[in-house]
């Protein structure tokens, strides 16, 4: 084992178990919240509590695939190439990904029960498709094989083309006519119209949600990390066993 | 310097094994390549011009009259009439009506002054739809006896949607 492996006994930190019990405490008042203490919805009556799911999900999915893209833009712009910043940028496509997909289901049940149907083609719901099967495609890229400096170059390229799709998703019902409503909490002209009670806990989702997607990719990328060594060293191994062979 | 990994007497070839893995990824893309290529297709058949409203019906290109449409409008108040499988109400978007013939109940959250997309066509006078969708507004308020009392008695017909 070289020494970035020996150096990772596990991959939990003190700041991993930290965000872990941040997310616990917000998500378990999320659920209280979301539950029991927010009022039914004049129009969609408990329908609505699905939104303290799908929206902080659909946040996290965003911040996610821009975190990946930063990340990939270091690796690129950096003289080191360091692959530290390209497994955040795999680790957090993927937990992206996870996002995105709770989005969708979550959205898709919201939508049997208000719209009255499961899927439309409008345009939010199908950019969003567009850009969650991307990102799967993101993620199929990087299992390629070759050499993770191979991999990093490869999927930096993507993450940066990808990372566009977002202001395309999250305009995509200005831009064109849409089933799905317009922001509430982002709506251009500033105007939250949203019970009080229910924007505090969906504000409070957000948090638990971006803080269980830090507490997830800290963990996810440590492990690719201990996965690269692991390569690097049979590599190392494979090397040495072939030059004491051609010395025999 | 050939590194590639060595077969032993006991196991089976490592080589195979790593190309197999390879071929899964690759698959992976063919498949995220055909839905990709299936998604912007619904994007530029459907999703670019989803619906067009009450009062562009026969005035605008794509909301020709003898064609079907999904119209976007708001269930007039005391249009809404159910019965014998059948539900029928007033549709109005900018000033424009058009009468809207549904079999069936088309479930939701569906209810007078609300905004909905029917999809159908326009026979005679009335536009004959075969599938409803709710389209509820980006505002959120709590359920209030009072409040929803209040807004019963007023009219909606102008709701811009």
């Amino acid at each position: 084992m070289n020494s970035e492996a020996q150096a990772i006994k596990g991959v939990g930190t003190p700041a991993t178990r930290m965000y872990g019990l941040m997310a616990i405490v917000a998500l378990g008042w999320v659920l209280l919240g979301g539950l029991i203490f927010t009022p039914e919805d004049a129009v969609q009556g408990d329908a609505v509590r699905i939104m303290y799911v799908h929206v902080p999900t659909a946040w996290v999915a965003y911040l996610a695939f821009i975190v990946t893209g930063v990340a990939s833009a270091c690796w690129m712009i950096g003289k080191k190439h360091s692959l530290g910043f390209d497994r955040v940028a795999g680790a957090s496509a993927e937990v992206g990904v996870v996002f995105m997909g709770m989005t969708l289901l979550s959205g898709s049940l919201w939508g049997r029960i208000t719209w009255g149907t499961f899927w439309v083609w409008d345009p939010r719901l199908t950019t969003t498709a567009f850009m969650f099967v991307t990102y799967i495609g993101y993620l199929a890229v990087r299992g390629l094989g070759g050499t993770a400096q191979q991999r990093a170059r490869r999927s930096s390229v993507i993450a940066l083309l990808a990372v566009l799709e977002i202001p395309l998703v999250h305009f995509s019902v200005v831009m064109w006519r849409s089933l799905h409503q317009r922001a509430t909490v982002l709506s251009p002209d500033g105007d939250i119209k949203m019970d009080g009670l229910m924007l505090f806990t969906l504000l409070f989702g957000v948090f638990g949600f971006s803080v269980l997607f830090a507490w997830l990719v800290s963990h996810r990328q440590r492990i690719m990390t201990m996965q690269d060594a692991q390569q690097t060293s049979a590599l190392d191994a494979a090397v040495t066993e072939r030059l004491k062979e051609a010395q025999v | 310097m050939d590194l590639t990994p060595r077969t032993s007497s006991d196991n089976a070839p490592l080589a195979p094994r790593k190309r197999n893995r390879k071929w899964k990824y690759v698959a992976m893309l063919v498949v995220v390549a055909s839905a990709g290529g299936f998604i912007v297709s619904q994007f530029l058949t459907s999703a670019i011009d989803f619906y067009c409203n009450v009062d562009e019906i026969g005035h605008r290109t794509g909301c020709e009259a003898n064609r079907r449409l999904r119209v976007q409008g708001v269930v007039e108040k005391d249009s809404l009439k159910s019965g014998a499988g059948r539900t029928t109400f007033v549709m109005v978007f900018n000033h424009q009506s058009i009468d809207v013939m549904y079999d069936g109940d088309p479930g939701g959250i569906f209810q007078e002054c609300i905004p909905v997309v029917a999809h159908g066509r326009l026979v005679g006078d009335i536009f004959e739809a075969n599938r409803i969708e709710v389209k509820h507004s980006n505002q959120y308020v709590a359920a209030n006896p009072d409040r929803l009392a209040q807004s019963k008695a007023e009219p909606c017909s102008q709701q811009a949607g």
